[in-house]
């Protein structure tokens, strides 16, 4: 019985050197979450390839001290919160140190859950639900601005910029679209609005004519159009004309996306969507976009916040020194530069603000069409 | 009463759309008693293959110059596409199966559905591929009401493709000898008509229907993507089990009236509610009419 005992501490002690040699040669393990496959696959690919775009500049400069080399361990979330968690699951056995994702808030904040329970920090860069941060948990970051930062600069827009007194809201019932239409409608109101009605369609509908000839006979100035994704916002912009629709047309962040106005054409033209700002100018995000031009092509929407994303994190662990999520949680909060899309600064919630601004499309173009007239300033946190 | 005619409108292009996939369905249930569950997936193939056709001859000038021509360029070869790929699938996924259960041809079929739409996923990609449609827009406009030439075309193209398939199957010797397949094999083997042969054809003619809805769909909503065969399949399942599967006239009955009921529920209650709805009739219907509306009370069914 000793005998056997004494051989398996022996072979157990001659596989330690394994060990320490696959120590020594350090892979950064990270996640990214996005649906890669389904209606909104384009968007999870955008944040894909800016993350993929960040480990290329990084591994430029000479990758990350006292790591050889960075893995990125791409999932799909489907834009479905089952498949979400699976998915978060799968990062954990993985033993990935952070990740960036998901898209849709719905996936987001399941997924944040699971991934909370190992203290693996996660930074989305696209869904903007306010519970995705204000649930308060201590790794949650985000790098894309809150819903309730965007409906009332919409509600603002809307006022200001188009004179609108009467709005008719339509969303497609997601945490995200829903979250934002009933924002719009709360701040409306309270604004002293009239709305003149708020439906609801399904994600996945291809035929919006009995809600679009509803909105055609409320007369509203503004149809506020809530959707998901840039596909169904495409149809929808497509039958809205055909119908004939007067209302000016104000959307949000998901159809600040180069298919949109690919698929709507010129029933795209004359939409309004309010987006995050972000100065094009800055040599930051020209680096960028350099760089995610010439390797992934078109620039979608939420592509540079995943690069910010990917960036913030690495900084990060360099600061930190170490993967340790308290630690790296610590060095992101000191975090202060210019990223590509905007200044980066996460305040104690794990929010990073962003300044909304409307657009408009013209000749196949998102135009900066209005601005909150405060400020051209992000908002500090 | 402008809103309920611009509804109306609305929920009979709808409607026709539904019953022209909802046919494929009804025609192979009819024949041998399979739901094929790939049929929605020939539905997609034809919006991609009409894309990839009429972008050809885009490209080529022709669509300015001979725009009419080349949509029923489009049409024809697209359905007749279609028509194959639906024969071939049956060869490989259906026929080595008919001696079997009934549940191994179903499960090979819900295969066959997965495996076309991934290929469609795999060739075409995941992102919603826009229709070359901007020649046909435009209609006409009575006060609220708008009725545009696509919608038209819709109703008009549904209509003839209708009145041809019932000409085909009730009035030709073809015709006969599916409806004689279907309601009994052998003895319509003993008057030498050959099951393989007519099987196959149900299968062309079912497809290429769904293939002239599949351009439609991609015209009227502009654009295609890959799974966009999977919610109208179903839909159009119900609508033939609405109408009583197996009978050519309940699919296409069934198929108005889910559209209008989703029309009419998304314009007068909530758009929300729709689907609920269309589901909420198929099921009352059976639970009074097991059989659909238009189904017999006989175990042999018709084409």
């Amino acid at each position: 019985m000793r005998k056997k005992q004494l051989t398996m501490l022996v072979m157990g002690l001659m596989l330690v050197p394994f060990l320490m040699s696959t120590a020594s040669a350090k892979t950064l393990k990270i996640g990214s979450m996005g649906p890669l496959t389904g209606p909104y696959a384009a968007d999870g690919n955008d944040i894909k390839n800016g993350v993929l775009c960040a480990i290329d500049v990084i591994n430029d400069e000479g990758g990350l001290p006292g790591y050889d080399k960075i893995e990125l361990f791409p999932q799909d979330t489907a834009c479905d919160p089952k498949q979400a968690v699976a998915a978060a699951n799968k990062l954990i056995n993985l033993e990935v140190t952070g990740v960036i994702g998901a898209y849709c808030s719905s996936s987001t904040i399941p997924a944040s859950a699971t991934l909370a329970e190992e203290d693996i920090l996660m930074i989305t860069p696209a869904s903007t639900h306010q519970d995705v941060t204000d649930r308060g948990l201590p790794y949650m970051f985000r790098m894309c601005g809150r819903d309730d930062d965007q409906a009332p600069a919409a509600v603002k827009f809307m006022m200001e910029g188009l004179n609108a007194k009467t709005v008719f809201i339509v969303d497609d019932k997601t945490t995200y679209s829903q979250g934002l239409a009933d924002g719009v409608r709360k701040n409306a109101l309270l604004k002293g609005m009239t709305v003149k009605g708020h439906d609801h369609v399904n994600q996945g509908d291809k035929d919006f004519s009995a809600v679009l000839t509803k909105i055609k006979r409320a007369r509203p100035d503004v149809f506020y159009m809530s959707l998901q994704n840039h596909a169904s916002g495409s149809l929808m912009a497509i039958q809205a004309k055909r119908m004939g629709l007067k209302a000016k047309i104000l959307s949000q962040d998901a159809m600040y996306h180069p298919n949109f106005v690919k698929v709507a054409k010129a029933a795209a033209e004359g939409i309004y969507v309010t987006y995050g700002y972000t100065d094009k100018s800055t040599p930051a995000y020209q680096a960028y976009a350099k760089r995610f031009n010439a390797n992934y092509g078109e620039i979608g929407a939420y592509g540079t916040y995943a690069y910010d994303a990917a960036i913030a994190y690495f900084k990060a662990v360099k600061m930190a020194g170490s993967t340790d999520p308290a630690k790296v949680k610590a060095a992101l909060l000191k975090l202060k530069y210019q990223g590509a899309s905007k200044k980066v600064k996460f305040n104690k919630k794990g929010d990073s603000g962003s300044s909304y601004v409307a657009f408009v499309i013209e000749d196949g173009e998102y135009k900066l069409h209005w601005t909150p007239m405060d400020t051209h300033q992000q908002k500090e946190y | 009463m402008e809103y309920f005619i611009q509804q109306l409108i609305n929920g009979l292009t709808l409607g026709g759309l539904y019953a022209l996939i909802a046919l494929g369905y009804t025609m192979v249930y009819g024949v041998i008693q399979l739901i094929n569950f790939a049929h929605g997936e020939f539905f997609a193939a034809g919006g991609y293959v009409g894309v990839i056709l009429l972008n050809y001859f885009a490209g080529l000038g022709f669509m300015h110059t001979h725009p009419i021509l080349c949509l029923t360029g489009s049409f024809i070869l697209t359905m007749i596409y279609c028509s194959f790929l639906a024969m071939a699938v049956e060869q490989v996924a259906y026929k080595p199966l008919r001696r079997q259960s009934r549940l191994a041809a179903l499960l090979s079929a819900l295969g066959m559905s997965i495996f076309l739409s991934n290929g469609l996923m795999l060739t075409q990609g995941v992102f919603d591929a826009p229709y070359p449609g901007e020649l046909f827009e435009g209609g006409f406009e009575f006060g609220l009401i708008s009725i545009s030439y696509l919608q038209i075309m819709i109703v008009a193209l549904t209509a003839v493709l209708l009145v041809v398939l019932n000409i085909l199957v009730f009035k030709t010797r073809i015709g006969m000898a599916m409806r004689a397949t279907a309601q009994d094999k052998v003895m319509s083997a003993l008057v030498s008509i050959s099951a393989n042969r007519i099987i196959a054809l149900t299968f062309a003619i079912g497809a290429g229907l769904a293939a002239a809805a599949g351009i439609m769909v991609g015209l009227y909503y502009g654009s295609v993507r890959y799974d966009m065969g999977f919610v109208p399949g179903i839909k159009a399942f119900a609508a033939a089990v609405l109408g009583g599967i197996g009978n050519i006239t309940g699919a296409m009955l069934g198929g108005l009236i889910i559209g209008m009921v989703e029309v009419f529920m998304a314009g007068y209650i909530s758009g929300q509610y729709k689907d609920v709805a269309a589901f909420v009739i198929l099921i009352s219907v059976l639970y009074f009419k097991p059989t659909g509306i238009m189904g017999e009370n006989i175990d042999d069914t018709r084409v």
